[in-house]
């Protein structure tokens, strides 16, 4: 019998909202409903993929768990621990075990900092390792990642874009993380070099035992990074599923659609495809009722008026739709 | 295949003069389209794809410059138009959509008046027939309530929609020749699936040829008849859209392709292509793929491959393939 893995990231009714300001006086006129009401476990050494279009509030997601952003209500618990109620201090250290991996390398390293500083920052910070070992641990991550030794002393702007997403991959792994929040990690570099990171981040999750939460908008990638796959429209969870379910048995319209929308390689046409009309409604004071309903090919009159329940129709399967009750 | 191409461009060359050199952004291309084809044209960013498009329309600006080559258009060297007449050409016989739907348009005009513009410079009509052309137009590339949009400025359209409405543009004079470029990059994938739709439907309607350009391989098999695959400022293959996909010849289409995580094909492991795209200030001598390339022999650094025609209509640039070099077997 394989052991139960262990829950290492539980998200409960978390939700933020951010004002839309208007008016003289800007006063708020309107709430942005970026994460609203979302729920899930992340299990130990898994990948879980967080997939939706853009503007559907996946980043806004990731940022909140990590505390990047304050969360309006709700509960984050990492390991049974409580994060969002822990203090700065305690915050800080939390951070050591879970790191972020951004969407623009180009934008997330300091242009004046070497490598060696941006690598060995938390290693300052956290007052872990000087001088030779700070050092020799700084080369260590260096060839983890696929990068040399005499990298460390170069600045950002001297390597290419799946270079500087290796730099910034050892950064997140200075701190020894077990957590690793990864929101578009490949999708500012070029199509062969996608490859060689998506192909490390699965090495390292294998040789480390990192867990992932990857969020991306490309859902072959998904399919192929994760174990689990969640599907964000508009602030809401729409389904959660193991990666199998998602792709051969979707069972929300919004699912069904977003993956016979994608457009496959050598394939003239993609059958039964599904054309949604309209656009993605704005997270501003969204429609009442099921997010989807507007576009969703099999509206209801009830799926105007009351939002779905986040329900496991079978086993791991969760699912938000009335039609599947 | 009927009579000559509608387009032919022979050992193009537009390069950018800087201060750190000279970018070889396309070197020595040559591509044709016939009438009525969808062609292709597929690499990564920073290839030279976008310099062969906006090459064909003129628009290069210094510091980059066209240095040598023939395009030829319907019987004329495009290249050798003043700059008068290629006026007339743009926006008339070929019409281009960008990539980005939103920044490609005036914010200050109208939808309606900016669709208008290209049909009045093109075509002797007058106002209200104008104004009854822009609806028709708005209408055919599924804008709702076209009427009323026509008045509405771009930033009230959502991204899909002035990709529509950049379209619509596009094929107001009703063009021979469409340039495309990543029409869809910018979109959603939701969006993205209704454009693709209504691109395949005005195929039917408009009988224009197409130059698609794009790095997302699913757009362009829904759409091309024929593929050209470029890397660093060359094309290295050319064919029949089935045969690129299914009998890849070069080493960088089989290991582009085989790169791409893909829904069908749960690969463990993806393939990847050692190094990065080569800068063009200095791209490697011989075939600009050797340094990446695992079946990189003595001769790829020294020499340039020439194009080999393997198959009817099957073109590769790779010493592999050459009539007198070995015939190394590929999967």
């Amino acid at each position: 019998m394989m052991e139960m893995p262990e829950t290492i990231l539980e998200v409960r009714n978390l939700k933020k909202y951010f004002p839309v300001r208007g008016g003289i006086l800007l006063r708020q006129v309107a709430a942005i409903h970026a994460v609203d009401d979302i729920s899930f476990d992340v299990k130990q050494e898994e990948t879980l993929g967080l997939v939706g279009e853009s503007g559907c509030g996946k980043t806004t997601l990731g940022r909140t768990i990590l505390r990047l952003i304050k969360a309006d209500a709700g509960t984050v618990r990492y390991m049974g621990r409580d994060l969002l109620g822990l203090k700065e201090k305690e915050l800080r250290k939390a951070r050591l075990e879970m790191a972020m991996v951004f969407q623009d390398p180009y934008a997330s390293l300091n242009p004046r900092m070497t490598v060696a500083d941006i690598i060995g920052e938390p290693f300052d910070i956290h007052d872990l390792a000087k001088g030779n070992e700070r050092k020799g641990r700084i080369v260590e991550l260096l060839k983890r990642v696929g990068l040399a030794p005499f990298h460390m002393y170069r600045y950002p702007h001297e390597f290419s874009g799946g270079q500087k997403q290796r730099i910034g991959i050892a950064r997140a792994l200075a701190g020894d993380p077990k957590l690793i929040v990864a929101d578009e990690p490949v999708s500012s570099l070029d199509v062969s070099v996608r490859a060689q990171i998506l192909n490390l981040l699965k090495d390292l999750q294998d040789d480390l035992g990192l867990t992932y939460l990857y969020i991306s908008h490309d859902l072959s990638a998904v399919e192929h990074m994760s174990d689990r796959v969640a599907v964000m429209y508009v602030g809401k969870l729409m389904e959660l599923a193991p990666a199998e379910g998602i792709y051969r048995n979707p069972l929300h319209p919004y699912t069904k659609a977003l993956l016979s929308a994608i457009p496959v390689p050598g394939r003239k046409a993609v059958k039964n495809r599904i054309i949604l009309k309209g656009s993605v409604p704005t997270p501003i004071d969204p429609p009442p009722g099921c997010r989807f309903n507007p576009r969703c090919p099999h509206r209801q009159p009830i799926c105007a008026k009351e939002d779905p329940e986040f329900i496991e129709v079978s086993k791991g399967h969760f699912v938000a739709c009335h039609s599947r009750k | 295949m009927s009579g000559a191409p509608l387009l032919s461009i022979n050992d193009l060359k537009t390069y950018f003069f800087i201060t750190e050199g000279v970018v070889n952004a396309v070197d020595g291309v040559h591509l044709k389209i016939n009438k009525e084809e969808v062609l292709g044209l597929v690499g990564e960013s920073g290839c030279g794809k976008s310099t062969v498009a906006l090459s064909i329309m003129r628009l290069i600006r210094p510091p980059g410059k066209i240095v040598g080559g023939e395009i030829w258009f319907e019987g004329h060297d495009l290249l050798r138009k003043s700059e008068e007449e290629m006026r007339k050409i743009r926006g008339g016989k070929v019409s281009m959509i960008f990539q980005n739907p939103t920044s490609s348009m005036n914010p200050v005009y109208t939808v309606g008046s900016q669709i208008a513009e290209a049909i009045k410079l093109h075509q002797d009509v007058r106002k209200h027939e104008t104004d009854e052309k822009v609806v028709e137009i708005l209408h055919k590339v599924g804008i709702p309530d076209p009427g009323k949009r026509a008045e509405d400025y771009p930033h009230e359209y959502s991204g899909g929609m002035c990709q529509r409405a950049m379209t619509a543009m596009a094929l107001s004079c009703n063009p021979m020749l469409l340039i495309a470029d990543e029409p869809t990059t910018n979109l959603d994938v939701t969006i993205q699936a209704q454009i693709l739709e209504l691109m395949k439907a005005l195929r039917k309607d408009f009988g224009a040829s197409i130059l698609l350009i794009g790095h997302n391989l699913g757009v362009i098999s829904e759409l091309c008849d024929k593929v050209a695959v470029m890397y660093a400022g060359k094309v290295v293959e050319y064919s029949k859209l089935e045969m690129i996909f299914e009998k890849a010849k070069h080493p960088y289409t089989q290991a582009l392709l085989e790169s791409i995580p893909r829904l069908d094909a749960g690969a463990e492991r993806l393939r990847t292509i050692p190094g990065t795209v080569p800068r063009l200030i200095n791209p490697p001598p011989g075939c600009r793929f050797h340094p990446r390339c695992e079946y990189a022999m003595a001769v790829c650094s020294k020499q340039e491959p020439p194009h080999v025609e393997i198959g009817q209509g099957h073109t590769v640039a790779c010493f592999l393939y050459t009539e007198n070099g070995r015939t190394k077997r590929h999967r």
